[in-house]
């Protein structure tokens, strides 16, 4: 196989899972892309170290560039924070009335929002888990934690999350009993 | 609608589109990387045969002319 098939199959084998991370840790599904970028092209460039090993030593080399990129980025952003902040909790979308698709949608929104405000370990691990389909076990890879604890930051997370759309749900079924 | 369902849904809002996943790839591929072949589908000796070829080059047409009355 040529280096760049080598590549490509590296690519599509961790891709998601990368973006994924990067979208749970930054909030931004664009932002999360150019760091997927950064993380890849150091991937490419030092190819031969992770041709010949197992998927899941590729996933920890590759997580562990991604997050040594996460915590370099965070301390060069670090005094942009007020404004990723401000621009990061825009409000979610004032709910229109009533049919399916718009509840639908809303529910969605009240997920996003949510999400958003989780404690940044379960915002990572509910993101992968949700936007690439990683097992707990192969994000605790990349995260570099135990299992177990991936499992306890989803279980909080989908705690928190249900509770968000019970809240969104309730004043609904109030109404409908007036 | 589930929370499963939900977060599913929520889920293809955050996703990186294919296109822009594709775009990324290609800008990638584009780098040289360090030992692989090198931009614009040169093969993996040209380097070295240019510089070898460059070398013999530039001995040859610095070493002294002989001149007739140096003998």
């Amino acid at each position: 196989m040529d280096r760049e098939a080598e590549f490509r199959e590296l690519y599509e084998a961790h891709r998601d899972a990368v973006h994924a991370y990067f979208t749970g840790r930054t909030g931004d599904r664009w932002a999360a892309a150019d760091l997927m970028q950064e993380v890849f092209m150091r991937a490419w460039q030092r190819l031969p170290e992770l041709v010949g090993r197992p998927a899941s030593g590729q996933r920890a080399w590759i997580f562990t560039v991604a997050r040594n990129l996460a915590v370099d980025t965070y301390r060069h952003e670090r005094t942009r924070a007020g404004a990723e902040a401000a621009l990061g909790h825009e409000p979610a979308a004032a709910p229109a009335p009533a049919s399916a698709p718009v509840i639908a949608a809303e529910r969605v929104a009240v997920v996003g929002e949510a999400i958003r405000q989780l404690p940044e370990e379960q915002r990572v691990a509910v993101t992968m888990s949700a936007a690439s389909g990683l097992t707990s076990a192969q994000i605790a890879t990349a995260l570099g934690v135990p299992a177990g604890t991936v499992r306890y930051r989803l279980s909080l997370a989908r705690r928190t999350l249900g509770a968000a759309l019970a809240a969104y749900d309730q004043p609904a079924g109030t109404a409908e009993e007036r | 609608m589930s929370l499963d369902d939900t977060l599913a849904a929520w889920a293809a809002t955050v996703r990186l589109p294919d296109a822009a996943a594709a775009d990324i790839y290609q800008q990638i591929i584009m780098t040289p990387a360090p030992g692989g072949e090198a931009f614009g589908g040169l093969g993996r000796t040209w380097w070295r045969d240019f510089s070898a070829g460059f070398a013999a080059r530039m001995i040859t047409s610095t070493r002294p002319v002989p001149v007739p009355w140096a003998a």
